[in-house]
């Protein structure tokens, strides 16, 4: 249990509403344009409620034997993909829960998901292999053994997908079938976000530091200094903060300008213990932490990559993972102990970036 | 999160046909009432009948500093990351690692990961060796002799297909070459699950609770026999065997209980240390004093023992009695006296192995600046070829011992109970490759004070 003191929420966070699932939440995201809120947990049981009341619209337990390892919601809103240690992908409709296609993918863990942003692809990682399938689960792509188990995946554009192992970064051409860059670094990469256009990527290691590198120009650089793994990255939507945290601690980097060589990244400490969820609003600079003590913090940024918060609320216990609504007026958080949390957002004109209080 | 609520950790390691699935199946089977998530790197033939089994191929990640201690293993960071999200599942981990599996890394990751060491302890490194073919997998490997060196239990499993002498021989060496580890002989893999399980072997306060020193006393003697004599003269009778020559301690009035053989011991070790009178065949044995027997002659050589009241005598010899077919004879009768009580000791032996242990044992106050250079120093040359340390020192001006571990260059020390009227003391134990004995102790005693 987390030390500190249970807190109501401050600041721009209201209440919202609060519901339960059955084990430890691990992924949560919004689907049907906000309507609806989904939730995982680590049992492999998925509960889906109404965003606006948290009332609950299905719930299925033992989705995946062993437990469930990601879940990921398509665009558009209107299905979902989960998978887990049974080595298996399930399609689902997110109106009823209702599996639509499952895909088996043989013994290993299948730990990542992700949908390409049209939703025409979803990619998939499982041991050293990753697996483009289409909407309808039709196979579309796989990839030769990674020289590890692959780490993250993220689609860099619509055709191009980017996938970390031990010692590198490359990206596919999966409608062609090429490789089109290899990125090597002696290191084992544990997280991987790449900018909005596409150009950065950005891998948090395991030797405590973030490598960067620009596609266009080859070049990279690596931020050491971090007092633990930063597992955490998120890009603002505009591509110029990248925060990153591998402690209780957020280190946000600028790329405006001639950044964040050089520069002076921001600090944000509001947490007492590590950041176990970190993701930027949809729109603006507005970034929303989740820490293993309990509490959420949304902070707004400058362009130097600092800033100030602009409300909390506590989750109860360890963050598991949090998600903006599509429109940024509500933010969930779901906790180790099943506990999920909706905090109603309000909303926020220019005028906030004066200060709020 | 205080170290009581993580979740422990054992490691087994060992070669390939060592036994440890064996071992793995006999835990998971025992009635010890905790609920084990194994994690298993090799697959063999032998299936493991338990629920929360994960398969996972080992990765070993070095990083771009090229630090061999910070090399992990991130197979093992996947893997407990995902099963701490299951605290109410298990209680306890089993890692098996591979035959080949270097234990460096598999340690350091309960340590250099700050997400996994928040959550896990590692409480042991469990060393399965198969008797009958350790010997030439020493000579072959260095996994091998490295997973002796890491090991805070050996297993010296199938015993039933070795002598008996081959053992001792055998356990002498990997005695050698780690003098922290607890060395267990095992049928089958038979043995009692609290020998393996809940060490707490890396928990400093713990062992030293347990084990007052981290050392097994080594003595320049293996053999103790005890006989009770009534006056008159007898023949300490040997034939040929390994040496030309054999050292020799004779105790009178030598008790029998484990008390007073280790008291006989200690005085002999006392007397060991004088420089040795040479007994020619046919001289008198003299009593509380160091010889050396002359054995060159072919056949059977006698050597005197005279007793004038009915005495127990205790013989501390150099080598077994069988090397050398020792017998005490009772001259007037020629009937041979067999002894009432013998016990053998760990010997010194001469360090044949690239890995081995190191002590080092000194009374007094350390200057902590003079140690805290020396040791840095040390692991950043050394520290590849160091495998384990461990021990305690007494910084001068502080009340309390300080111990310490380590693992390569992962180094931590904390302060342990008051000295109180204890005598000062240090002791160290570094287990590595080609280690320098004498460069070692000549750079601690330098930063004594």
């Amino acid at each position: 249990m987390p030390d500190i003191e249970p807190f109501s929420p401050r600041g721009m966070f209201h209440e919202g509403w609060t519901a339960e699932v059955s084990d430890y939440a691990i992924a949560c995201g919004w689907a049907l344009k906000g309507k609806q809120f989904i939730v995982g947990d680590v049992a492999g049981g998925i509960f889906a409620f109404e965003g606006d009341t948290g009332k609950i619209i299905w719930k299925k337990e033992n989705t995946h034997s062993g437990g469930l390892l990601a879940m990921a919601i398509h665009p558009e809103g209107e299905i979902f993909a989960t998978s887990g240690q049974d080595g298996n992908v399930q399609i689902c409709s997110c109106h009823e829960g209702k599996v639509i296609k499952t895909l088996d993918l043989g013994k290993g863990w299948v730990e990542h998901l992700k949908w390409s942003n049209d939703g025409l692809f979803l990619a998939i990682a499982t041991s050293k292999k990753v697996y483009v399938f289409n909407e309808i689960g039709e196979e579309k792509w796989i990839s030769e053994d990674h020289p590890s188990t692959v780490s993250a995946i993220t689609w860099a554009n619509k055709n191009e997908l980017a996938t970390a192992c031990y010692g590198r970064v490359t990206f596919f051409d999966i409608v062609n079938n090429k490789t089109n860059q290899k990125l090597e670094w002696q290191g084992s990469l544990v997280s991987m976000e790449l900018s909005p256009d596409g150009d950065i990527v950005a891998c948090g290691s395991q030797d405590n530091s973030v490598h960067f590198w620009r596609r266009s120009t080859g070049m990279d650089a690596e931020m050491t200094g971090y007092p633990g793994k930063p597992s955490h990255l998120s890009f603002d939507d505009s591509g110029k903060l990248l925060a990153t945290s591998g402690s209780e601690r957020i280190t946000v980097w600028s790329f405006v300008g001639n950044g964040p060589e050089g520069t002076m990244p921001g600090e944000l400490c509001h947490h007492t213990e590590p950041i176990s969820s970190l993701a930027f609003s949809n729109k603006g600079m507005l970034v929303a932490s989740g820490s293993r003590d309990g509490s959420v913090v949304a902070s707004f940024l400058k362009n130097d990559g600092n800033g100030d918060p602009v409300g909390a609320a506590f989750a109860g216990d360890l963050v598991g993972a949090i998600s903006w609504r599509p429109d940024d007026c509500a933010l969930a958080a779901v906790n180790a102990k099943g506990v999920v949390n909706v905090w109603k957002f309000k909303v926020r004109t220019n005028l906030f970036s004066k200060g709020f209080k | 999160m205080s170290i009581k609520d993580k979740v422990p950790v054992t490691i087994l390691t060992g070669f390939l046909g060592s036994g440890k699935t064996t071992l793995l199946n006999r835990i998971l089977s025992e009635e010890h009432g905790k609920r084990i998530a194994v994690i298993e790197n090799e697959y063999g033939e032998v299936g493991i009948d338990q629920g929360l089994v994960i398969n996972a191929d080992e990765e070993v990640f070095e990083m771009s500093n090229g630090c061999i201690c910070c090399t992990v293993r991130g197979d093992l960071i996947r893997v407990l990351g995902n099963l701490m999200k299951r605290r109410d599942k298990f209680d306890y981990v089993l890692v098996e690692t591979t035959g080949l599996a270097d234990p460096g890394p598999v340690a350091q990751t309960f340590f250099m990961d700050e997400e996994i060491s928040s959550e896990f302890t590692l409480d042991g490194i469990v060393t399965l060796v198969d008797a009958a073919h350790i010997d030439q997998q020493l000579g072959r490997s260095d996994e091998s002799s490295e997973q002796v060196a890491f090991a805070d239990v050996l297993v010296l499993n199938k015993t039933d297909l070795v002598s008996d002498d081959a053992l001792d021989t055998l356990e002498s060496r990997l005695r050698d070459m780690n003098r922290m580890t607890r060395i267990i002989r095992a049928e089958n893999a038979k043995v009692p699950i609290e020998t393996v399980l809940n060490l707490s072997a890396f928990d400093l306060d713990q062992i030293l609770k347990r084990r007052p020193t981290f050392l097994e006393p080594e003595y320049p003697f293996e053999w103790t026999g005890v006989y009770d004599l009534d006056p008159g003269k007898y023949e300490l009778m040997l034939e040929e065997g390994p040496d030309p020559e054999m050292s020799l301690v004779a105790l009178v009035n030598q008790g029998e209980s484990e008390e007073e053989l280790k008291d006989g011991a200690e005085s002999s070790v006392r007397l060991y240390a004088e420089n040795a009178n040479t007994l020619e065949p046919g001289n008198t044995v003299p009593y509380g004093e160091h010889v050396n027997l002359k054995l060159e002659n072919k056949g059977n050589k006698s050597f005197i023992l005279n007793i004038e009241k009915p005495t127990k005598i205790g013989l501390f010899t150099q080598h077994t009695a069988e090397e050398f077919n020792l017998k005490v004879i009772k001259s007037d009768e020629n009937k041979e006296i067999p002894f009432n009580t013998e016990r053998f000791w760990q010997a010194e032996h001469e360090h044949d192995d690239e890995v081995g242990s190191i002590a080092i044992e000194r009374f007094g106050d350390v200057d902590p600046e003079k140690l805290n250079t020396w040791m840095g120093r040390l692991l950043s040359e050394k520290g590849v070829d160091i495998f384990r340390t461990k021990g305690f020192i007494s910084y001068s001006g502080n009340p309390r011992r300080i111990v310490f571990q380590g693992v390569h260059m992962l180094f931590t020390a904390q302060p342990d109970k008051e000295w109180g009227n204890e005598p000062r003391r240090n002791q160290l134990v570094f287990i590595g490759r080609n280690l320098n004995e004498k460069e070692m102790q000549e750079g601690f005693d330098k930063c004594l004070i």
